[in-house]
């Protein structure tokens, strides 16, 4: 087991290899299908220091926050997929999700030396793992803004690093 | 009495989305044990920790709670009334707001609900449940089943004709033909197969819905057994990480059909949680 502490240095996130188990503390951001172009969008228009955060070595899980927890949602999605090129050149050193991700995306990971990990959808045992939490960005759109929460120690196995994933047969 | 229903209403949908009934944990068991891929079975372990924890603290087992889904059973002498439907509905309202359930109603006309452009609903019980699906029982009750129904599996699930040819065998093969690609697709696995057989969509849907309710991981039929197996042959595994666990168990239960060279069929590839369900007794 790799514990991963928050930001993620780029020395750390190379050594990460697929199918490692790791344990993530720290902050890290969450978001999902309806705020993700949005932090495209202020990363295209240079006003995501407005967030108040630095994104390099963040994590970003795919999810909701709401009353009832947070959890992975599927990775592959479209707008989920298509931001993770642009965040790890933003910075983001980890997606945390679930799902296979197409080849382009983990050949992208790559250019940028960023992994992306599958964690299962275990909201229960999430929810006694994450001590704060508060919202960072957009909060039009309730559970679907841009979220910022403190975890200990999330489990989640490497799916894809240094060009390879752990769906390829 | 009419708060007594929507007190148990209340528990019960709580319990629904919060509960793993005893066969499905010992389904978990046996899998854990048999799993040999080390991912597979510390997903497989993962999922039961997090099953005991939401059981213990009554929290949700995902997220994504689901949409209230309930099968009424009413037995010979039995009536129900519009009041007792009120009550339902009131139960459910309550059992939202302390699962409590994700605020995911999306408010607006019919365009703005189909677009999402009118907004979410922040209240959990502005979740509204589907249609009631009614049947009869041979014991003298009123009995409320209730199943949460999370979205993974209905992006991923089917209903569709099936040309039978005549023959058992085709419609089994396309089954697994399907259950195949949504195990793949679902990310949430292991799944149980939900599958209905029905003359219409309507009632393929209605033979899915209690193929989960009548279900049991303890009890498998021949065509339940050989759908499990042959889907686990793809090794696919919890998560898609690979391993023999993809399926742990068939649920499938087959109307009456009509005279014609086609079967509708209703697969639901249900998620490592579902089915999420608990029955309480009314009446």
């Amino acid at each position: 087991m790799i514990e991963l502490q928050t930001p993620i240095s780029e020395q750390a996130a190379a050594a990460l290899q697929v199918g490692d188990t790791v344990e993530i503390s720290g902050y890290i951001l969450c978001g999902r299908d309806a705020v993700l172009p949005k932090l495209l969008q202020m990363i295209e228009e240079g006003s995501a220091d407005q967030l108040g955060i630095d994104l390099r070595g963040q994590v970003i899980f795919h999810t909701a926050v709401s009353p009832a927890g947070v959890g992975p949602t599927s990775s592959n999605k479209l707008e989920i997929e298509s931001s993770i090129e642009p965040l790890s050149r933003a910075g983001i050193k980890l997606h945390l999700g679930k799902g296979q991700l197409h080849r382009e995306t983990i050949e992208a990971l790559d250019r940028y030396n960023a992994v992306y990990a599958v964690i299962p959808p275990v909201t229960a045992l999430l929810g006694s793992k994450t001590t704060e939490q508060r919202v960072l960005a957009f909060p039009e759109l309730g559970m679907e803004a841009l979220h910022l929460i403190k975890v200990e120690r999330y489990p989640a196995i490497i799916g894809a690093a240094h060009g390879r994933s752990i769906y390829d047969k | 009495m009419t708060n007594d229903i929507a007190a148990l209403v209340r528990d019960c949908l709580v319990e629904a989305g919060s509960t793993f009934r005893e066969d499905k944990k010992a389904a978990y068991r046996r899998a854990i044990d048999k799993e040999e891929q080390a991912h597979a079975k510390w997903v497989l372990q993962t999922v039961l920790e997090n099953a005991e924890a939401a059981e213990k603290n009554r929290s949700p087992l995902c997220d994504d709670t689901g949409i209230p889904h309930l099968v009424l059973e009413l037995g010979p002498d039995c009536a129900i009334s519009g009041r007792m439907l009120d009550d339902i509905r009131e139960g459910v309202r309550q059992g939202l707001c302390q699962l409590p359930g994700r605020p995911m109603g999306i408010m607006g006309d019919d365009s703005h609900r189909i677009d999402q452009s009118g907004g979410l609903n922040p209240d959990s019980a502005g979740v509204e449940s589907a249609p009631i699906l009614l049947r009869r029982c041979e014991e003298n009750v009123i009995r409320l089943h209730i199943l949460m129904f999370g979205g993974g599996p209905a992006i991923r699930g089917k209903t569709y004709r099936i040309f039978h040819r005549h023959s058992t065998q085709v419609v089994l093969d396309e089954i697994v033909n399907w259950a195949q690609e949504s195990v793949a697709q679902l990310g949430c696995s292991p799944c149980t197969l939900a599958i209905g057989v029905g003359r219409s969509h309507f009632e393929a849907a209605a033979m899915m819905l209690q193929a989960q309710v009548d279900g049991s991981y303890d009890h498998q039929s021949e065509m339940e057994a050989e759908i499990t197996r042959r889907v686990n042959e793809a090794r696919i595994g919890p998560l898609g990480l690979g391993g023999s666990t993809s399926v742990l168990a068939t649920f499938m239960k087959v109307g009456p059909q009509r005279a014609s060279g086609v079967r509708i069929v209703c697969l639901r590839p249900t998620c490592c949680f579902e089915p999420r369900i608990a029955t309480v007794q009314l009446q």
